[in-house]
């Protein structure tokens, strides 16, 4: 039997959830269940920086019966992440030490990149749909309960990412704070978001034209599928249907929403504000319908599992995004596009050609592109402390897609590039990463470096290259008229670092002009 | 006429009047003398069982309205007390009626087949009376707790429901007082007692009884040995001893009660029977002690609580007077014995409709279930189940042979308490997970979903019924059930057991509709899209059979339809406020209640939806308790021929002349006029084509000729 049956479990910030599918090759995904209980794990982080205890005991006891229905479905393989209230808690790692030992379910902690490359993956897993919005300009609004995170498309490929500290348990917590009836978190919520919408525009979104907005949350999404969606097909809705429903939030009384709308009470504070943000980004953006495909972190945890697995494929190239991110992060701090182009071929020449002694992969070579492309970003604040300044700047800038550790080790492989390298594994900067990820960085920052040393001139002399491998020596074949003593003069520090990483000297020669 | 216009109180019946309305149609088919003698016993048993219920449930929180000081009037305007004088006149009616049937035709009637009932034991000929006293001696005596009262010894407690002897004594040696002394007619021994003599004569075919309380009246003397007995009558209370508040109520009295508790008279006596011709004194003495109002003292024309009938029904030699027309359950043609449910149901939806059709299958899915390898799971709600019941015993082995079984077991059921607490405690004791109830709903859907792992996946079947799981019942009462592996409704399954293990209602939902969440708003929806097409121009109609309907929101939805002309018929067993006739409705409206050999007890929805036609079933009826207070589901029926199959349940039960009773405008129920329309009993008809349709495959499995398989599956 080919169908594989697989959990995947969402610790987030007001809700537990947990999805069963059947994955395989032939029927694709099948959602055969899905549980969800109510939890606020959100406010106590957020506000007191940990779980209570009761908290914790309730988690504990909810995944312990998680674990029961994951026995009663004979599920063979499970994914459980958690999200921002198990990120910002302090104590995070005793926590999910806790939790594994007490119901046996292991938690990774998700970075918010990553959670919202979930939800986009779950989103362009919709297929068609999807293929068709993102052909005219879209944006992707991800509201959670900590923060939103807006997206942007540029023909069909995300371009930035950049995330608010306005999730919907958040910004309740600060009208709580204040004290205010839900009478006024219309005007409230407006004023908290403009001041951020305002910067976004100038910075990110500038003259881009956004027709559609892609809304995955979870109480939009409720809304949708119960209430608005009469007569839409899909899960589109227009403005129209937007400024109806804010107009009947405003005219009833929480009760008789609920009842309306199908939605416990307490809920409905958290509806509200994610409406409002909801229509006063539609609005600032001049979006004209949103699209509300109703999916799930957890179906994306599911999508993730089945492409790693190979048993489904997706019609979107995500990695095409990564590196349309990185790529408009380069354009932003002015770098140099032909440079990045030489650099990248050159060093994914090489990449390829080592296959056999890196033994690295091709998520790997994917890093070693962002590097290339990333590789001057920081000369825009300084041409001095250019290594410190791009890692600085990697470091700050979400690219979605990349886990944590993946943008890490790219900032590293930009910083020592420039830098020399720091061997320090007791003590020094890269001490806090895993052995794994510190060979990486060395392995790709002298490929990068040799790389770099090729174009020292920035002439683009080393276009055309070929690189076999022999034996312990890497021959670099130029194939170009141009005089080359420099880069020949200062290959020799390089290869020393090349040859220590890989125990392979390179050989700079210069093909004879017949 | 505007809405308002139907708002009016005037345009609602109350619950309870309406209920005794019933009472009075199981009453007739007492009285009708096409009905079997012996089954006309049943019926009158019914309805004194019924009335004591009846008592102790709707009487009694009528009553804590009062002390309670609560005045809200009910859909039809009448404040409680208002509707306890109201039906403080239509119970003595009733009564008096019950036991007009009881004297003038079944005790006649009775004596004329072989069976003599003697009323008094003064009737005793010296030889019956020899074969009493020694009865007595042996069986009863020893069991009896006479209790006489004076000043030392206060009035004994008079136990709910019991039949009792009360006396007046006076000592022998002299003119002393007259004392009260009392004794209970001890349950654990038959009422009725049978008396076996060689009959003088000749006639060998009369059986005689006589009831046990005349044995100890005629005895009665013996208990009381200083004293002279200078009267004795039977007399039997009925308490309001109900610690539980009924779900029925609305939850601004519960609070009013609350905050009111002291005031509460805890088992306070709502009821007094007495035999007729009872002592003055003795009667003033019962009505002292027991603090009974005038208005809630019955005066018995006969023996006090009929329900012994039941136990006459019993007696052996009188199955020539018993229903024989009515064929017992029939084998499923789809579901031939031994074959594979599952297999069947992945061919096709099916439809049950018990108890003309077995409720064998039920049992067997879910036997099948427990022992087969692929099944991972097994869920179910029970409501009420039977005393040994195999479905219980099939869970519990499902849980031994590893499979998860979840079972929510609804302790709240009335009655039925201490029997669930026993098998729920089994189950889990097996491994099942028990859910007992949820807190402050009742759990009244009927589903069960198996989990099974097949070749291309999980598939799900499920059951969806609308009478409970006990195979008892239902061999009598009417009810449907859909067996179904769609996968639409395997995913609403899935999302009701989580949400009765207190998970968050699902995103959405594919075809359920649940109570008391979204199937008030559901039926009120289907309801105003008839009156919309109506209003259109388009043909509206709705046929619905349920049980009861009291609930003002679909009344007046109905009226609503009905006024824009909507053709709504109903078939409605028991309570019913809407009244028909109304200005504006006329006959677009017609109730008719069919009260038969079976308890009518499924629930059938039709919604012509503009040509397009919706069936549906439920658990639940038109009440407030069932769409705002109990867990309750809506299934719908989507295949054709299931649809056929409703459909002509619900045409027959149209047709009924024999079993319908038809409510009038003046709010009274008429049996059907038969003037054009021949004899149509629909129950008989149904057993008749479940028993066809069993011969016929029968036919088709026994057939000699092979008959190649067209298709392959």
């Amino acid at each position: 039997m080919s169908v594989k049956t697989f959990a995947a479990i969402d610790i987030g910030s007001y809700e537990l959830a947990m999805k069963i599918f059947e994955v395989s090759k032939v029927r694709g995904m099948r959602e055969i269940d899905h549980v969800r209980h109510g939890i606020d794990m959100g406010t106590e982080t957020y506000t007191k920086g940990k779980l209570s205890h009761e908290r914790v005991g309730e988690l504990c006891r909810v995944l312990r019966e998680f674990a029961d229905i994951m026995k009663s479905y004979q599920v063979e393989d499970y994914v459980a992440y958690g999200t921002s209230a198990i990120r910002e808690s302090e104590n995070r790692s005793i926590l999910l030490n806790q939790i594994a030992l007490r119901t046996g379910i292991q938690i990774n902690v998700l970075s918010n990149s990553e959670q919202r490359f979930l939800d986009y993956k779950s989103i362009a897993f919709q297929g068609e749909g999807f293929l068709k919005i993102i052909e005219s300009g879209t944006a992707i609004l991800d509201i959670g309960g900590g923060s939103i995170q807006i997206s942007l498309f540029d023909n069909d490929t995300l371009v930035s990412t950049q995330n608010m500290k306005l999730g919907v348990l958040r910004i309740q917590e600060h009208l709580n704070q204040l004290g205010v009836s839900i009478r006024h978190y219309d005007r409230l919520v407006e004023e908290m978001l403009a001041p951020q919408m305002n910067v976004y525009k100038k910075l990110y979104l500038k003259d881009r034209q956004i027709k559609s907005i892609i809304i995955v949350d979870d109480y939009i999404s409720t809304l949708v599928k119960h209430k608005m969606n009469d007569g839409v097909a899909n899960g589109f809705v227009d403005k129209k249907k937007m400024e109806y429903f804010l107009e009947i939030c405003h005219t009833k009384t929480l009760t008789e929403l609920a009842k309306a709308l199908d939605t416990p009470e307490e809920n409905m504070p958290h509806l509200f504000i994610a409406l409002k943000l909801v229509k006063s980004i539609m609005d600032d953006m001049g979006a004209e319908q949103l699209w509300v495909p109703g999916v799930t972190l957890c179906d994306g945890i599911a999508y993730e599992y089945a492409e790693k697995n190979k048993i489904i494929t997706s019609t979107h190239d995500f990695e095409k995004d990564i590196v349309a991110c990185a790529q408009n992060i380069s354009k932003r701090y002015r770098g140099s596009k032909k440079r990045s182009e030489t650099l990248e071929k050159i060093a994914l020449t090489i990449f390829d050609s080592m296959k056999k002694v890196h033994g690295l992969g091709r998520r790997e070579r994917l890093l070693l592109q962002i590097s290339t492309i990333l590789h001057d970003c920081g000369k825009y604040i300084s041409m001095v402390n250019l290594g410190e300044c791009s890692y600085s700047i990697i470091m700050a800038t979400e690219i979605i897609g990349l886990s944590h550790m993946e943008r890490e080790i790219v900032a590293n492989v930009v910083k020592y590039n420039h830098l020399e390298f720091d061997y320090d594994e007791e003590s020094g900067s890269l001490s806090t990463l895993d052995e794994d990820s510190y060979l990486k960085i060395a392995k790709l920052t002298a490929i990068l470096r040799m790389a770099n040393g090729l174009d020292r001139t920035h002439k683009q002399k080393f276009r055309n290259v070929k690189i076999a491998l022999k034996e312990d020596e890497l021959f670099i074949t130029v194939d170009t008229e141009a005089d080359i003593t420099l880069e020949k003069g200062l290959f020799g520090a390089r290869a020393d670092f090349f040859q220590e990483v890989y125990h392979v000297r390179p050989v700079i020669r210069k093909k004879r002009i017949p | 006429m505007s809405k308002a216009g139907y708002e009016n109180p005037e345009n609602y019946s109350n619950r309870e009047l309406s209920w005794l309305l019933f009472n009075k149609r199981v009453l007739s088919e007492a009285r009708d003398k096409n009905n079997p003698l012996f089954e006309r016993l049943k019926f009158l048993s019914i309805t004194a069982s019924n009335l004591d219920e009846f008592f102790m449930v709707r009487v009694a929180s009528l009553k804590d309205m009062v002390n309670a000081g609560y005045t809200k009037p009910d859909i039809a305007g009448m404040t409680p007390t208002e509707q306890l004088l109201a039906l403080n006149e239509a119970t003595h009616d009733l009564v008096d009626k019950q036991y007009l049937v009881y004297n003038r035709s079944i005790i006649p009637q009775l004596k004329t087949n072989g069976l003599r009932v003697v009323a008094h034991h003064e009737d005793l000929t010296e030889k019956e009376a020899a074969y009493v006293d020694e009865y007595y001696e042996e069986n009863v005596y020893p069991v009896l707790t006479p209790m006489a009262v004076d000043s030392s010894r206060p009035f004994p407690l008079i136990r709910n429901k019991t039949l009792n002897i009360g006396a007046l004594v006076r000592k022998k040696d002299g003119k002393g007082e007259l004392e009260f002394a009392t004794v209970q007619v001890p349950s654990v021994l038959s009422r009725i007692v049978e008396i076996h003599t060689k009959n003088p004569s000749g006639n060998t075919q009369e059986k005689a009884v006589i009831l046990l309380e005349e044995v100890i009246e005629r005895n009665i003397h013996k208990l009381f040995l200083n004293y002279d007995i200078v009267c004795a009558h039977p007399f039997r209370i009925m308490r309001n001893a109900d610690l539980s508040i009924e779900e029925d109520e609305a939850e601004d009295l519960l609070k009013e009660i609350e905050k009111q508790l002291k005031k509460r008279q805890w088992g306070q006596a709502i009821r007094l029977e007495v035999e007729e011709g009872i002592d003055k004194k003795l009667l003033k003495i019962l009505v002292e002690d027991l603090h009974v109002r005038q208005e809630d003292i019955y005066r018995i024309d006969g023996p006090l609580d009929l329900t012994f009938l039941m136990k006459m029904y019993g007696l052996p030699g009188f199955d020539h007077l018993k229903e024989k027309a009515y064929a017992g359950p029939q084998p499923v043609p789809e579901l031939p014995a031994d074959c594979n449910i599952f297999e069947q149901i992945r061919k096709e939806d099916l439809l049950l409709f018990h108890p003309y059709e077995s409720f064998g299958p039920v049992v067997e899915f879910i036997r099948q279930a427990a022992g087969d390898p692929d099944v991972l799971a097994i869920k179910q709600t029970l409501y009420r189940v039977s005393g040994n019941s195999p479905i219980i015993a099939a869970l519990a082995q499902a849980a031994e042979n590893g499979k998860q079984v979840s079972v929510l077991v609804e302790l709240k059921a009335r009655f039925d308490e201490e029997n669930n607490i026993v098998w729920a405690k089994k189950l889990e004791k097996a491994g099942c997970h028990v859910i007992y109830g949820l807190v402050g709903l009742k759990t009244h859907s009927k589903i069960t979903l198996v989990v099974r792992r097949e070749e291309d996946g999980i598939r799900r079947y499920v059951h969806l019924g609308t009478g409970n799981y006990n195979d008892a019942t239902a061999k009598l009462y009417t009810d449907v059930g859909l067996f179904t592996c769609a996968s639409y409704i395997g995913e609403d399954a899935t999302a009701v057991f989580n949400m009765l293990s207190g998970y968050s209602e699902p995103l959405s939902w594919n075809k359920l509709s649940l109570a008391p969440l979204w199937l008030k708003d559901r039926f009120l929806f289907l309801i105003g899209r008839e009156k919309e097409n109506a209003l259109a121009g388009k043909e509206g109609h709705i046929i619905a059979k349920i049980n009861s309907l009291c609930d003002k929101d679909v009344i007046e939805a109905l009226y609503e339809a009905g006024a824009a002309g909507v053709k709504i018929e109903l078939i409605i067993r028991g309570i019913c406020c809407l009244k028909t006739g109304l200005p504006g409705i006329g006959e677009n409206i017609t109730v008719r209640s069919i009260v038969g050999n079976f308890l009518e007890h499924s629930r059938i929805f039709y919604f012509e939806n503009g040509g397009k036609p919706e069936y549906y079933c439920a658990s639940a009826d038109w009440m407030p308790r069932n769409l705002e207070r109990r867990v309750e589901i809506m299934f719908p029926i989507d295949r054709p021929e299931l649809q056929k199959k409703l459909m002509t349940i619900l045409q027959m039960q149209l047709r009924d002349t024999v079993k319908a009773h038809i409510l009038t405008p003046s709010g009274a129920y008429e049996k059907v006029d038969k003037r054009g329309k021949g004899y149509f009993n629909s129950q008989l008809e149904f057993c008749n084509m479940a028993v066809q349709a069993a011969k016929k495959q029968e036919l088709l499995v026994n057939s000699r000729v092979f008959i190649p398989e067209m298709h392959h599956e």
